[in-house]
């Protein structure tokens, strides 16, 4: 017998002295107590409770029990589990009527049913014999019990369940028994009373020789006890012998032992052995410690003083010998740098706390309501024009007149012509003059009913309703902002605001100026046969040659180190040395000493077709005199000069020349050439590239660009003008600006395309003359309106930026004569002054 | 200002630094709306108050807020945003009295250069000539020498009987020249060549042993004055019977990039030359180099230093006249006087007044500034009919202009200052 029985046996037996005194008292009071039999069974115990306060073992078993019913109350899965393991109880069940019966068996005095109690009290010790005779027969428990705690526990859990909800019926039996023979009942307590001591003294015998108790183990192992279902025994102990099965117990038995036996509700059966045991005060609370959770030792004390050995406090004498990792004092990088990432997370909304998530959750199950009278979905602040997203106010009608007054004016009124007119477009009433007739009232009461009301109305609704109504989008560009951005003129300076200086002198109109390369002198051909050479600085005249015929065109060579200008004259051209006393002595001695002698005549080779229309000869000594050195004679009038860059070439183009319109003479061979066979068309002028060999010739809507070493055509500009009247070149050779007599500058970018980059409306009249200015970046555009502009007109070294053209200023010419105004503009070669030729005989420099 | 001007009251006080016209220091309350004249009776009654001795009544000038005053003072002081609340310290002066027209000296030809020492008045004509006057309007002399148009002509020296003047001209050369005074004989010294075009302008050093030309050939020249033939080289001597001896230049700055409009001689070894480059240049002679250089941003057709102020001023195509202190580091252009109505051709300072100078212009007007008066001039000396192409001021009593009326004009400034 192990120990814990002993234990258990031991208490059972002083308690139950005082218990049965308890059932005595008991079933008095029950007596009076069946009376009410309505009273429940809580009242009963209840009055047990109050009785039984004394009692130290009531009240541990009331502890006990109220732990059960609290469990059972709690926990429906104890429940569960009692269903589950109902075949359990049952087979115990089984085997307790099996018990008893074998206790019958063994017993062949076994008495009646009734004496249950006694017969317990009979048979307990037998069975302790029995248990020393047939150990084998029930002795697994102990063994059983340790492999598995749970198990455990729920049986015990559902044994003590039984016990409780067996007894109250016990009670109300013994109460209905007692009716019948209280006194036996007393008797046959009297009886235990006096059986028990030998009980006590058998088990306190037994206590001491277990060793046989604790070796009779199953060895049946893990399988289901079922198998062993058909036999008399349950296993097999560790010598091989059989276990006898202990006798099964019907419920009946169990009833009866329930009744009678006090211990019964902390007894269990060990499946493995078959044997009852009782468990003891110190089992059951280990069991509910267990189940409470907590540790199973009581004298293990949860709540011992802590000793914080690694605190912050040095100790002086460290519990180890190596001195603290660095990592234990530095915070974790790994550790610092996942935080981080979650508060960023966090803080981003990327990541929600828990709180967040559920509050979410929440309001996402929340119900939502749609505000279906509010202002139209989604657009919360136009209150109050619900559906009509931009109201569009219905049109006005006109407010009635005079002739809608109920007594208009006698003029209003319909006279008989009128009346007439009125009815006979009866048949087109909407052709009348007015919608309805006026008519004249003494008083407003007077006037009755206007009966087309309502339908006028209707229309009117209906109109509204049917009529499309929109908004107007009116685009709001003011003028100015299409108005590409320039710069101020102001940062553009300098450039020619006023007129400073006026060359007077000529008796007729000048129709070519130019500058010397200087700047110090100017030159100009005029009308009146003379060419005149200015100072530019004083405007004073100082040289005036007379070519007998109206000079057309005047242009100074561009080589620095010659002092010749050739003026066209008529059919001549002529080379002029302007002489001692204008520019330097010794370049005007160069010049003449070079032109002084002609070259050699194997030299000078021209074709027949050139020399037909071009004759060059020497400067006799009269006009030596007058400074002629050189006389060309050409077929046709001269038209337009130009100097090639270097100055040994010079481009004239003759009016009606047709194919030879265009020559290239070369002042160094004094020869010709014809560079064009077919008439190109109807020619302006031919102009020099600055630097590459390339002839601008301009017809009379087109200019060409020829390749001179090529011999071929290179482009062909198409100005978009009816009449080209002149051409300048830009200093750099990229850029080429065009003036037209119908109004037009048109500014070609020779880079971009061969339509113009840009055509300048800037004059009101023909555009006579254009320039640009050798080094600033000028141009300007004169012609027969009273304004000479001057424009900025930039070129970028950088070739994907466009020229900037800027016009800067309106100069204010001279009055017109008749048609002309200004007929030729040149710039100063250094300064940013402007020279015009005006129609009224003189020179006018702005500057 | 809300108040109308003619009711404010200001206080003045009146200062002068001309001992002798010195009245008490005691503010005094004037209406705002007086002008110079009122100003002038005023300060007039306060010197005859001082001192009963003082009888004859002086013309003044009156300066407030370092600006002459003429308007209304209340419009001057509007116009210089200061306050009237204050005491006004009004600094008055004696007003340079108005020059009077002299002579009017004919010439055959556009007047192109004009100098003056004593009473001699020589003048460079565009027909080649150069002409001698006195101040009395005789006309002494007409030099032919030059075959082109006379731009510069400069006095050197006198020497008793012994006048020596530079002329310089568009046909490439500068001419050196003696003339007897008492004879009326002319002699053509030297003829200097080493301009490759027409010289422009000339200018004598202080000491008269040196003069510099400025050239269309854009470069400046300098030449010894001195008659006799030492310093020439041999070899290169280049004599023509009728002009003389020959000369080349002792040295040639070469720098501008245009044509040299003026040049002049700040010291013994410094040159200021104003070219169309739209440069000033300060020359060091000795070494040839460039000392300063000032860039305006127009071409410059003429220059002169002043001595007395140490500043420059320039005459422009633009109408204004420039006022330049080379000392100063950030904005060059100290002051610009505007009155001209087109193209200044010529400028001077006066050579005893260092706030006074003469400007001439194509609007055929001459034109006496004072500097502290921007925007008015002094004194406008009409008279020309035509464009003005020289002034000079080197007499200080004598104003002379030459013009493209082929006339000289010489107006009188009476020396009211004996002191300065």
């Amino acid at each position: 017998m192990p120990p814990y029985k002993t234990g258990l046996l031991k208490r059972k037996l002083s308690d139950e002295s005082k218990e049965i005194e308890d059932n005595n008292s008991k079933s008095d009071e029950d007596v009076g107590l069946i009376r009410g039999e309505l009273d429940a069974e809580n009242d009963s115990t209840d009055s047990e409770h109050d009785d039984d306060d004394n009692a130290a073992s009531d009240t541990e078993r009331d502890e006990i029990l109220f732990h059960d019913n609290a469990d059972s109350l709690l926990s429906d899965e104890a429940n569960e589990s009692l269903a589950e393991s109902s075949d359990l109880t049952d087979s115990e069940g089984d085997d307790e009527s099996e018990d008893a019966e074998s206790s019958d068996d063994e017993d062949g005095d076994s008495n009646s049913d009734e004496d249950k109690p006694e017969k317990v009290k009979e048979t307990k010790p037998t069975t302790k014999a029995e248990s020393e005779d047939s150990g084998a027969e029930s002795g697994t428990g102990p063994t059983l019990s340790g492999s598995s705690d749970g198990s455990k526990k729920k049986k015990e859990r559902k044994v003590i369940k039984k016990k409780e909800f067996k007894q109250k019926p016990t009670k109300t039996k013994a109460v209905q028994k007692s009716n019948d023979s209280i006194d036996a009942l007393a008797n046959k307590i009297k009886e235990t009373n006096v059986t028990i001591q030998p009980v006590q003294e058998k088990d306190e015998y037994e206590s001491g020789d277990t060793s046989d108790e604790e070796e009779r183990v199953n060895t049946a192992g893990a399988v289901p006890s079922w198998w062993y279902d058909e036999y008399e025994h349950v296993g097999y102990d560790v010598e091989g012998r059989r276990i006898a099965r202990p006798p099964r117990r019907d419920r009946i038995d169990e009833f009866l032992r329930k009744c009678e036996d006090p211990e019964f509700w902390r007894t269990v059966r060990d499946p493995g052995t078959g044997q009852d045991i009782i468990l003891s005060k110190q089992d059951l609370e280990l069991i509910a410690r267990i189940r409470e959770g907590r540790v199973p030792n009581p004298e293990h004390d949860e709540y011992q003083p802590w000793v914080e050995w690694f605190s912050r406090e040095v100790l002086a004498t460290p519990l180890r010998a190596f001195p603290e990792h660095k990592r234990s004092f530095l915070p974790s990088r790994e550790e610092q740098r996942h935080v981080s990432r979650i508060v960023h997370a966090l803080k981003m909304g990327w990541m929600k706390t828990r709180k967040q998530i559920a509050e979410e959750r929440k309001k996402n199950k929340e119900h939502k309501f749609y505000d279906l009278w509010g202002s139209s979905a989604g657009v919360g602040e136009g209150e109050g024009t619900r559906g009509v997203q931009r109201h569009v106010p219905a049109p006005r009608r006109a407010p009635p007149g005079h002739a809608e007054s109920y007594n208009p004016p006698p003029e209003y009124l319909l006279d008989a012509k009128e009346m007439k007119e009125w009815n006979k477009l009866q048949q087109t009433p909407w052709k009348r003059k007015y919608t309805f007739l006026p008519q004249r009232h003494g008083a407003l009461r007077e006037v009755a009913a206007y009966e087309r009301f309502t339908r006028e109305r209707f229309l009117r609704c209906l109109d509204l309703y049917l009529a499309p109504r929109a908004i107007k989008m009116r685009l709001t560009i003011s003028p100015e902002d299409l108005v590409p951005k320039l710069p101020s003129p102001r940062d553009l300076q300098p450039f020619p605001t006023t007129e400073v200086l006026k060359f007077t002198g000529h008796t007729d109109l000048v129709r070519s100026i130019d500058f010397d390369p200087s700047g110090q002198y100017v030159v100009s051909g005029s009308d009146d046969g003379t060419v005149k050479i200015w100072e530019t600085s004083s405007g004073r005249c100082l040289r005036t040659l007379a070519l007998g015929c109206a000079v057309s065109r005047v242009a100074w060579t561009p080589a620095a180190g010659l002092s010749l200008l050739a003026a066209a004259a008529g059919t001549r051209l002529l080379l002029l040395n302007p002489g001692a006393g204008v520019g330097a002595h010794r370049v005007a001695q160069r010049t003449d000493d070079l032109l002084a002698d002609p070259p050699p005549a194997r030299d000078v080779v021209m074709d027949e077709r050139t020399a037909a229309c071009v004759q060059w000869e020497a400067a006799d000594a009269a006009q030596w005199a007058r400074g002629v050195r050189v006389v060309v004679t050409h077929f046709k009038p001269l038209l337009h000069l130009s100097w090639h860059a270097r100055g040994d070439y010079l481009a004239a183009t003759v009016e009606d020349g047709g194919a030879r319109g265009v020559l290239v003479h070369q002042l160094s061979r004094r020869r010709s050439q014809l560079p064009f066979r077919r008439a190109p068309g109807r020619l302006q002028c031919a102009v020099f590239h600055p630097h590459r060999p390339l002839l601008f010739v301009a017809t009379q809507r087109v200019v060409r660009v020829y390749d001179l070493v090529k011999q071929e055509l290179v482009r062909k500009l198409l100005a978009g003008a009816q009449w080209i009247s002149s051409l300048a070149l830009h200093p750099a050779g990229d850029n080429l600006l065009v003036a037209s007599y119908d109004r037009k500058c048109m500014w070609f970018d020779l880079e971009l395309s061969s339509k113009p980059y840009q055509t300048l409306r800037l004059h009101g009249g023909a555009v006579r003359a254009v320039a640009f200015h050798p080094r600033y970046p000028l141009f300007a555009s004169a012609g027969d309106d009273r304004y000479i502009v001057v424009s900025h007109g930039m070129v970028y070294n950088d070739l994907l930026q466009n020229p900037l053209l800027v016009p800067l200023k309106q100069l204010r010419a001279p009055e017109p004569r008749g048609e002309l105004c200004v007929l030729d503009v040149r710039f100063h070669p250094a300064q940013p002054w402007l020279l015009a030729a005006a129609a009224d005989h003189s020179l006018r420099l702005y500057a | 200002m809300a108040v109308e001007p003619t009711e404010v009251q200001l206080q003045v006080r009146f200062v002068t630094k001309q001992e002798q016209y010195a009245v008490s220091d005691s503010p005094y309350a004037i209406q705002s709306n007086v002008q110079s004249s009122d100003l002038n009776t005023l300060v007039n009654a306060l010197r005859k108050e001082t001192k009963s001795s003082f009888q004859k009544s002086v013309e003044f000038d009156f300066l407030v807020c370092g600006e002459l005053l003429c308007t209304t003072i209340a419009e001057h002081l509007q116009e210089k945003g200061v306050s009237t609340e204050d005491t006004l310290e009004i600094e008055y002066l004696e007003r340079f009295p108005a020059p009077t027209p002299q002579e009017c000296l004919m010439h055959d030809d556009w007047v192109s250069a004009v100098h003056t020492h004593g009473n001699w008045i020589l003048s460079g004509s565009y027909d080649n000539s150069i002409h001698i006057w006195n101040t009395k309007g005789q006309h002494k002399l007409a030099i032919p020498g030059h075959t082109s148009p006379v731009k510069g002509v400069s006095w050197v020296s006198h020497n008793g009987d012994q006048a020596v003047f530079a002329s310089g001209s568009h046909d490439q050369s500068a001419m050196l020249w003696v003339w007897n005074v008492t004879r009326n004989s002319v002699d053509c010294v030297l003829t200097c060549r080493g301009h490759d075009k027409g010289v422009e302008c000339l200018a004598v050093a202080a000491d008269g042993t040196r003069f510099a030309t400025g050239s269309w050939d854009n470069n400046i020249c300098i030449w010894s004055t001195s008659l006799t033939d030492e310093d020439n080289v041999p070899a290169k001597k280049r004599s023509k019977p009728e002009q003389g001896n020959s000369r080349e230049p002792m040295s040639t700055l070469k720098g501008h990039r245009e044509a040299v409009s003026a040049v002049q001689w700040i010291d013994y070894n410094t040159i200021l030359s104003s070219s169309w480059d739209h440069l000033l240049k300060l020359w060091d002679c000795e070494l040839g180099g460039i000392k300063q250089e000032i860039a305006g941003n127009k071409a410059f057709f003429d220059a002169d230093w002043s001595p007395l102020n140490n500043s420059m001023i320039t005459a422009s195509a633009d109408r204004h006249v420039r006022l330049y202190d080379p000392r100063s580091t950030e904005s060059i252009v100290k002051t610009t006087f505007t009155s001209h109505t087109g193209w200044v051709q010529s400028v001077r300072w006066s050579k005893t007044r260092d706030t006074l100078f003469l400007s001439a212009g194509y609007d055929g007007q001459v034109k006496l500034w004072e500097t502290r008066s921007p925007r008015t001039p002094l004194y406008d000396l009409t008279g020309h009919e035509d464009k003005v192409l020289c002034c000079d001021w080197s007499n200080p009593s004598l104003l002379i202009s030459g013009s493209c009326d082929n006339t000289v004009r010489i107006f009188k400034a009476k020396h009211a200052i004996e002191s300065v």
